[in-house]
């Protein structure tokens, strides 16, 4: 009777146990977020010339748009690295930055583009997060997610310059394409192996 | 002897007690209006293979076999349906935005091609869902082709 009653009280701790896994994960992405703000005011501060051109363009004034863009660039940074780690990390900010988008202050046609993309740019930053060991998947995700981030900041405006930048080679010559803060080449899919191939289609600003 | 008796009748009772916590099922009787079949033109040759190989997990319906009504097959099973549907639900296609379906056949082709789709955990009990190459292109030139089409349409 004894093992009877031990059995049922292990099974039950087993299965509560379970339950519990999913709140840590619940806590895990409420944390993702503050840190995701965090890395945010980082960016401002190193980076705070070009964020007070944001008034002035009038458009994506918006911190959580900027923190979504800065958490889009820091995967391109890390893929351009061959960095699959950092590029997971950052790939996670994106997913938790851009279901935080304030859209106070969008205009209809803004909004129309947010509700299309968000879903999609979520997922892709998530899978990129939960890749950390395949580099090639987080680039075709990465793929993707530039197009809806491309689409994005059209409509939306950038408080700092952004290229549009094409790289032919990659995909089997098929081509991609990808956002960069700057000028300079430092192409994310294929890497330390082709850094500088690319180049700079549209200016966004 | 005494504690080897003790733990096998432990293990016999504990596999006992956890079969009466059984998952929910993912069945689901009715016509659904956001199939795949019913937005996009979809071959029955790759109807065959998709309803064969990957609606276990990415449909309203699952084919289930004897042993997932043990525990805890049924557990970890019911965790990868659902983790499956929540990634991409045939039957739910039409419901996506038209981006997130580009995306999703993008994923489709992608996962089919690189080999990460079936999961090699799911055709090592269901042999008959390995694809073979001819197969695979059928999947992947239907979904790159599909994907094309949608695009050339927006």
């Amino acid at each position: 009777m004894k093992t009877i009653i031990m059995a049922t009280v292990i099974a039950a701790a087993a299965l509560s146990a379970c339950n519990n896994t999913n709140d840590n994960k619940a806590t895990d992405t409420h944390n993702m977020a503050e840190h995701g703000n965090m890395m945010d005011s980082g960016m401002h501060n190193m980076d705070g010339k070009h964020m007070t051109g944001a008034d002035h363009m009038g458009m994506m004034k918006n911190s959580s748009m900027n923190t979504v863009m800065n958490a889009y660039l820091q995967v391109k940074n890390a893929l351009a690295n061959d960095d699959a780690k950092a590029a997971a990390t950052a790939g996670n900010e994106v997913a938790t930055a851009i279901i935080n988008v304030d859209v106070t202050g969008f205009t209809a046609e803004q909004k129309k583009m947010y509700n299309d993309v968000k879903a999609d740019i979520k997922e892709h930053g998530e899978h990129i997060g939960s890749n950390g060991d395949k580099i090639a998947h987080q680039r075709e995700h990465f793929e993707t997610m530039s197009k809806d981030m491309y689409d994005l900041v059209k409509v939306s405006g950038t408080s700092q310059t952004m290229y549009y930048t094409h790289c032919p080679m990659y995909n089997n010559n098929k081509g991609a394409n990808w956002l960069s803060e700057v000028k300079e080449i430092r192409n994310p899919y294929l890497g330390k192996k082709m850094p500088d191939c690319g180049t700079i289609k549209e200016e966004l600003k | 002897m005494r504690i080897l008796k003790g733990t096998g009748l432990f293990l016999l009772v504990a596999v006992v007690v956890i079969q009466f916590f059984r998952p929910d099922r993912n069945i689901n009787k009715g016509d659904f209006p956001g199939a795949i079949s019913k937005q996009l033109p979809v071959p029955s040759d790759v109807m065959g293979l998709l309803k064969n190989a990957c609606y276990d997990c990415h449909s309203n319906n699952t084919n289930y076999t004897w042993y997932v009504n043990t525990q805890p097959v049924a557990w970890f099973l019911s965790h990868h349906i659902r983790k499956g549907k929540r990634e991409l639900n045939f039957d739910a296609f039409g419901t996506y935005t038209s981006r997130r379906q580009l995306s999703k056949l993008k994923s489709i082709a992608g996962s089919v091609k690189d080999g990460s789709m079936p999961l090699s955990s799911y055709t090592l009990m269901h042999r008959e869902a390995r694809l073979s190459y001819k197969e695979k292109d059928l999947i992947i030139g239907w979904a790159l082709k599909t994907k094309d089409s949608l695009e050339a349409a927006k």
